[in-house]
């Protein structure tokens, strides 16, 4: 499979990074490590350009982060989901349920691919 | 840390162009995303130089991550490669208050290609003002070798009122070639206050002299800034702008 193109990911890599660190506090690395084994080779990142992305939800306090010290002795910034954050996290995730039921629906993917029963009455 | 790695992040500094403080909060931060990397490679059974390299590719080139790394809308926003966002940007495309570039995007616009409010260049897209090759003001003045506008003044000039080589408009004042909806006889009072102003000399000398008292003051300042920005990258890394 080609991998996505630049254009089709644009705005969404925040959604993915809030995703990541929804199941606990991380590090740059760390977070590009899960993102590259979670999108199986769909997503290819350049693994400095997530930092721009890091610091830009720092900036909306969607997460913080704080210098701890790693098992190498080294100081490490670890980043960690705000309830700001969580809550961007929530509402973007069912925006894109929604997104992928329309498009699921348009483009005619099979029905069982589709994750909709939570989306019943939803309004777009 | 190798020679390598230690280059790398120095030219991804140079493009971020950060103050101290926070360069020496990022720099320390990538550092330690690559020494991580490298230490998972070489247990991976890769070599200390083939870690490294392949470490440093996968983080990317150091302009396009160093760029990313910029302050978010600085005063003023010089890039050689990419979009310049800035009060003042400039670069390839710029995107700001004040944009100037091959494609401009902003309050004031100058550029090959520029859009905005009030604009100079080569394709001159604004509401209120343009100036260019080919100018299009919307709801304002289009002044240019062709020029669509409200009013709209030049060599084929086409508008609500319309003045020019060649001009078609509603009320086309004066013109070479014109083909105009009213005449003189039925043109209504509200469109003739404009007469005046499109038919004499003296308003092309002064949209001259507007054109170019805008527009010199502003290639040298983009001259300037374009050269002290490469300067700085140069006298940092000289194989940088090579």
């Amino acid at each position: 499979m080609r991998p996505l193109r630049k254009q089709t990911l644009a705005g969404n890599v925040e959604t993915l990074l809030l995703a990541v660190l929804e199941t606990g506090p991380s590090y740059g690395y760390a977070i590009v490590r899960e993102l590259n084994e979670q999108a199986e080779g769909i997503l290819r990142l350049g693994e400095g350009t997530i930092y721009p992305v890091l610091y830009r939800l720092e900036e909306k306090k969607l997460i913080s982060a704080r210098w701890r010290l790693a098992e190498n002795g080294r100081e490490r910034r670890y980043y960690r989901l705000t309830a700001k954050g969580r809550r961007a996290l929530a509402t973007n995730r069912q925006q894109w349920q929604m997104l992928e039921m329309v498009m699921g629906k348009v483009l005619g993917f099979p029905k069982g691919r589709l994750r909709g029963s939570k989306l019943k009455g939803a309004t777009i | 840390m190798s020679r390598a790695l230690q280059k790398y992040l120095d030219r991804v500094m140079i493009y971020a162009n950060r103050n101290e403080a926070d360069a020496a909060r990022i720099r320390a931060e990538l550092e330690d995303h690559l020494l991580k990397k490298i230490a998972d490679l070489e247990t991976d059974s890769l070599s200390r130089e083939d870690a490294v390299f392949q470490a440093i590719e996968d983080h990317g080139h150091p302009r396009t991550v160093g760029y990313g790394l910029r302050q978010r809308f600085p005063w003023v926003d010089v890039r050689t490669e990419g979009t310049a966002r800035g009060f003042v940007a400039i670069g390839p495309k710029a995107v700001g208050v004040i944009a100037l570039g091959g494609a401009a995007f902003g309050l004031l616009a100058f550029g090959g290609m520029a859009v905005g409010l009030i604009t100079f260049g080569g394709l001159a897209l604004a509401a209120l003002l343009s100036f260019g090759g080919c100018s299009v003001a919307l709801i304002g003045f289009a002044f240019g070798g062709f020029a669509l506008g409200l009013i709209a003044y030049g060599g084929f000039a086409c508008g609500i009122i319309a003045t020019g080589g060649g001009a078609i408009g509603l009320w086309v004042p004066q013109a070479g070639k014109a083909i105009s909806y009213f005449s003189r006889e039925t043109v209504p009072h509200y469109l003739q206050y404009f007469d005046a102003f499109l038919t004499t000399k003296r308003t092309f000398i002064v949209t001259m002299l507007v054109f170019y008292a805008m527009l010199f003051p502003v290639l040298l300042v983009q001259g300037i800034l374009t050269r002290k920005e490469y300067q700085r990258i140069k006298k940092a890394d000289p194989k940088l702008v090579e």
